[in-house]
């Protein structure tokens, strides 16, 4: 399967960070629905993957998303696979426009290697309500 | 009253000896030809080592094994130990058909055990591998790739022992908690010899691939199977799109035997060449047809086929040297169509001609071809282009790999009709440089003789174990009828089968069978 679509997943990514939003917690700058998300993800995908290959994979996706948000460079992805370093300063818009990058380059790079259908499963193993999406595809790379 | 007898004898109380002996269930291997190989299916709650070079297909193997008996009650663990990266694997493995994404994480986990060989000893390793099965109870238990594990022992002071504890520990663990185990591991010949871990498993199934000339050939062997009897000897596998499929050796030998008892004699579609032997073919028979080319081997063989289509009888042709198109046209030169019957599945014809194909291939494609049809007649065109399309490393075993398959195949009561093309000598009277003819029933050889300055052609039925035969050695024509039989002749001959005759007798002159050509009026 090729690439999937940015704007699709960037689509996909606002979905996944409503169900996390509806899960109750608190959304502030403080405390980040991509960085819950994110860690939530980490369970599974480290006992697939090991922490190494959970951390490896987060730093591409914050390598490719900070590409398009700058402040998410200045995050520190620790050993243990866990992204610190938010900055308080940022606005919710900004932290928002973050957020969405971030999970978006995540699943994009999951649905490349796994494809949608795995990845899907393993996604619904933490957020069972979260709609089947539509990748598309962005063309052979 | 024996029924009686063994009544009575059931109310005695049961002694140890009575009580039924323990049944080992078996598992599918989930791999095509497999089962059939290790005698049924793997034993459940054996200890099993998949061992091999790399890219031989052990990981597809294991992957085999798990998708076909993983359920959500008894699921499938898959270990990965500084192997194949997990995910890469996922991303390969979901190519083959087998791959069910729906039995993921609910019947097939993945368990990444890379960081705590990194990071601790054998004994973490194996609390976190016994945790992990007492929380899930699977019944398919995978660790890929255990040589890592292996190498991890040994790379400390007294680590032979300490993995040798580990192995023993593992096995026993694992069994006792009713999981099928699979260690997956890249070793070479040598390591065979004195290995713990070979002594402990109750399976161990061995992947090769070798290189011979241009050509890539993959085989298993059981070395060890407890409990149970396997296939001996090297099997031919293949990586296809739906994973491993195994080739056995025996293949069909083993099935059962449908050659029936009141066999018919089938024709060949030529009359005269029926009379010769004895009524036609024994249902059930191999024949061979031999002889130089141009002597209308594929054309007898045509015939033979397409009379059995006009009884209704279903076939097969698998040929090697020429197209099915050119084929069919040809046998419509003949006025034989095979056309119609390949569209209404009454004929299959198989071209095969990858240059890296095994004998077992090649017949398992003719037998599900046989099971698709219904087939009772199969024609082999030719043995010359069947070894061509081998894999060098089997042209070596050809003999005993014809043995083989002219067996299965007779021996599910289809009856072959092969070509084999030879050089005519004149001075000797060869029947195949294969020398096979030990394994055919029946043998009719073509040859061309020279007669009155043309190259004509006889035939001989030189051999027929299923009764007796004409010993006449008949001239024929191809025509636009195909294969016709000349009107046996005033003239003798002697020494015919030398291809260099002599006329005996004072019979007069008989016109040629085709035209000749004459000298011109002004010439004589």
């Amino acid at each position: 399967m090729s690439e999937p679509s940015a704007k699709k997943l960037k689509a996909f990514a606002q979905q996944l960070l409503a169900c996390e939003a509806a899960l109750g917690n608190p959304v502030g700058a403080k405390d980040s629905r991509a960085f819950r998300g994110l860690a939530k993800l980490r369970a599974p995908l480290s006992k697939l993957i090991g922490v190494g290959g959970f951390r490896a994979l987060l730093s591409r996706a914050q390598a490719l998303a900070g590409e398009e948000v700058n402040w998410l460079y200045a995050l520190d992805l620790k050993a243990d696979g866990l992204l610190d370093g938010l900055e308080t300063e940022l606005t919710a818009s900004e932290v928002a426009a973050g957020e969405a990058a971030l999970i978006a380059q995540m699943t994009g790079l999951l649905v490349t290697f796994i494809g949608p259908a795995l990845t899907m499963q393993l996604l619904r193993e933490i957020w069972p309500e979260i709609p089947t999406p539509d990748f598309g595809t962005r063309g052979p790379t | 009253m024996k029924k009686k007898v063994a009544a009575r004898g059931s109310q005695k109380k049961a002694t140890p000896n009575d009580l039924a002996k323990v049944k080992i269930r078996q598992i599918p291997t989930g791999a095509r030809g497999l089962d059939e190989i290790v005698g049924g299916g793997l034993p459940e709650f054996s200890f099993n080592i998949i061992a091999g070079a790399p890219g031989c297909g052990k990981t597809t193997l294991a992957h085999q094994i798990m998708f076909a008996n993983a359920t959500p009650r008894k699921p499938a663990l898959y270990f990965t130990v500084l192997g194949e990266p997990a995910l890469k694997m996922l991303r390969y493995q979901q190519q083959y058909s087998f791959f069910d994404p729906a039995k993921l994480n609910k019947s097939v986990r993945f368990i990444n055990l890379s960081d705590l060989v990194l990071e601790k000893d054998l004994g973490a390793v194996l609390e976190e591998i016994i945790s992990e099965v007492q929380a899930s109870k699977p019944g398919i238990v995978v660790v890929d790739s255990f040589r890592t594990v292996v190498r991890k022992a040994l790379s400390v002071s007294g680590g032979e022992m300490e993995l040798q504890g580990f192995v023993q520990r593992l096995a026993l663990f694992l069994s006792n908690w009713q999981a099928t185990t699979f260690l997956i591991g890249e070793y070479t010949d040598g390591e065979l010899r004195d290995n713990p871990v070979f002594t402990v498993c109750d399976g161990l199934f061995w992947l090769t691939q070798n290189t011979e000339r241009n050509s890539v050939v993959r085989k298993l062997q059981i070395l060890k199977l407890r409990g149970q009897e396997s296939v001996p000897g090297l099997h031919t596998i293949r990586i296809t799109g739906d994973g491993l499929v195994a080739f056995s050796r025996t293949h069909g030998l083993t099935a059962s035997q449908n050659r029936p008892l009141n066999r018919r004699r089938l024709s060949t579609g030529i009359a005269e060449l029926d009379q010769m032997l004895g009524g036609g073919i024994l249902e059930g028979d191999s024949m061979l047809v031999a002889g130089p080319s141009g002597t209308g081997k594929s054309a007898l063989a045509t015939h033979f086929l397409a009379e059995g289509l006009r009884h209704g009888e279903a076939g097969i042709a698998a040929i090697f040297e020429e197209r099915p198109k050119g084929y069919a046209a040809r046998a419509n030169s003949f006025g034989l169509d095979l056309n119609a019957p390949q569209k209404n599945g009454k004929l299959e014809m198989l071209y095969l001609r990858p240059l890296d194909l095994s004998v077992d291939e090649a017949l398992q494609e003719i037998l599900d071809a046989v099971e698709r049809t219904g087939a009772k007649r199969l024609v082999i065109d030719s043995l010359v282009g069947f070894e061509m399309a081998l894999a060098p490393g089997f042209r070596q075993d050809f003999r005993e790999s014809l043995y083989r398959m002219i067996a299965a195949l007779t021996g599910v009561g289809v009856t072959i009709v092969t070509t084999v093309e030879i050089e005519d000598s004149f001075t000797s009277f060869e029947f195949s440089h294969y020398t096979i003819s030990f394994l055919t029933d029946d043998i009719v050889r073509l040859r061309y003789v020279e007669i009155d300055g043309q190259l004509r052609k006889v035939m001989v039925v030189v051999k027929m174990r299923g009764g007796n035969h004409s010993k006449d050695i008949r001239e024929y024509v191809i025509s636009d009828q195909g294969v016709v039989l000349i009107a046996p002749r005033q003239t003798d001959y002697v020494r015919l089968t030398s291809g260099l005759p002599e006329r005996i007798g004072q019979s007069p002159p008989e016109p040629s069978p085709e035209p000749k050509t004459r000298p011109r009026q002004r010439d004589v």
